[in-house]
């Protein structure tokens, strides 16, 4: 209190100088003011603009007495860097990301130790097929036993890669069979254009995709061979066709 | 860790002979509940548990809507307990187990009504053994080496 009533004076006398005379509150903010403070009232004005940095040493000096009036042009600080020595915003965000991923990283790992595992032991347990999937070839028989296939060799004119060979002769009842069906599957590129093209669902392509096999020779399939596989695997053909019934 | 609680709590289910049985042959202890068994004694289970057995993962390139994916791809949950050491069983199983047939063949109703009594036996893929398939030619060769005919003199 006894500083305030000390200063007072001060400040009254520093108004009734420039010419104003302020009521008791306009003195106290005055008071409060940079540029009517005592020892801003004493420093040495200096000049105006860019120039107070100085060239010589680059120390900051005194931006004189018009500090609440400067507008966006003059800020004092404009030509100043302060982070010039330390690292840069992107330094920084990469140091912070990185180290963060590292966590996240982790995180996902301690996530998978209280998962079921995602494992999957083939050949005793598979993964989802579909029922139009298109794996190894099959001929296919009516279900009274007659082989389906006609011999009129739209499979074999469609098949991109060329892969089907079809010779027919005429049977002893009179109807035309193929004596020769050869599919080589090392020139198949399983498009499935064969059984599309077929007009009596007689070539199929199954679902089964377990044929690899040791030599090249044992890919040259012939009649007996795809009868063979028709006939093994009839029931889930035609169960397959049934599922698709309403799409063909 | 779930991973060693499912083990020991696959163990108390299975037993400690099947346990052996499974480490054998499949490498993990599962169980389910027992779907069928084929001609060769593989037995089929199934555990639709999505807590013990991961439900199938709806792939990043189906576009479908999220109902019709969880009804596309039902669970992986069903394995086999083989008794061969190649192979996991006929094509009707083959079928169940691909998640192609959604009941196991016994109580399938289509796939009863379609097998033929003509249907063969299920083989194996043989390649590398004796009764490996070789390839060879079902007609009558175009080209014959000429045989020369000798008709007895004196006729």
């Amino acid at each position: 209190m006894s500083l305030l009533h000390h200063r007072l004076p001060l400040a009254v006398a520093a108004r009734i100088a420039s010419g104003r005379i302020p009521t008791v509150s306009t003195a106290l903010i005055a008071h409060r003011l940079l540029s009517t403070t005592p020892r801003r009232l004493h420093a040495e004005p200096v000049q105006e603009g860019p120039s107070h940095v100085s060239d010589v040493s680059g120390r900051i000096k005194s931006p004189g007495l018009k500090t609440a009036t400067y507008t966006a042009q003059d800020e004092p600080d404009k030509y100043v860097d302060p982070y010039k020595n330390g690292p840069g915003a992107l330094d920084k965000a990469a140091h912070l990301f990185f180290f963060t991923e590292i966590l996240r990283g982790m995180w996902i790992v301690l996530e998978n130790f209280f998962r079921p595992p995602y494992t999957i032991m083939y050949p005793y347990e598979k993964g989802p097929l579909s029922p139009r999937f298109r794996g190894e070839h099959a001929l296919r028989r009516y279900p009274s036993g007659e082989e389906r296939c006609i011999a009129c060799k739209l499979c074999e004119a469609i098949c991109p890669a060329q892969a089907i060979t079809i010779e027919s002769e005429t049977r002893l009842d009179g109807s035309r069979r193929t004596t020769k069906y050869d599919i080589d599957m090392t020139k198949c590129i399983y498009c499935g254009f064969c059984q599309e093209a077929c007009p009596v669902d007689a070539i199929v392509e199954t679902q089964n995709q377990e044929f690899s096999t040791e030599t090249r020779e044992e890919l040259l399939y012939n009649k007996e061979k795809l009868l063979a596989n028709g006939d093994r695997a009839e029931a889930e053909i035609a169960a397959n066709l049934h599922s698709d019934h309403v799409y063909r | 860790m779930v991973s060693i609680a499912r083990y020991i709590r696959g163990i108390r289910q299975v037993g400690i002979r099947e346990w052996w049985h499974q480490m054998q042959y499949i490498g993990d202890v599962k169980s389910g509940k027992f779907a069928g068994k084929d001609q060769f004694g593989n037995r089929y289970f199934e555990n639709l548990n999505a807590e013990q057995e991961l439900p199938g993962a709806c792939f990043p390139l189906c576009l479908c809507a999220l109902n019709s994916c969880i009804a596309r791809s039902p669970p992986m949950g069903r394995f086999c307990a083989a008794r061969q050491q190649r192979d996991a069983g006929p094509a009707e199983w083959h079928s169940w187990l691909s998640h192609i047939r959604k009941e196991p063949p016994p109580v399938d109703a289509v796939m009863q009504s379609v097998s033929p009594p003509w249907k063969a036996p299920w083989i194996e893929n043989l390649t590398g053994t004796r009764g490996a398939y070789r390839c060879y030619n079902t007609v009558k060769p175009k080209i014959e080496h000429w045989q020369p005919k000798v008709t007895a003199r004196g006729k």
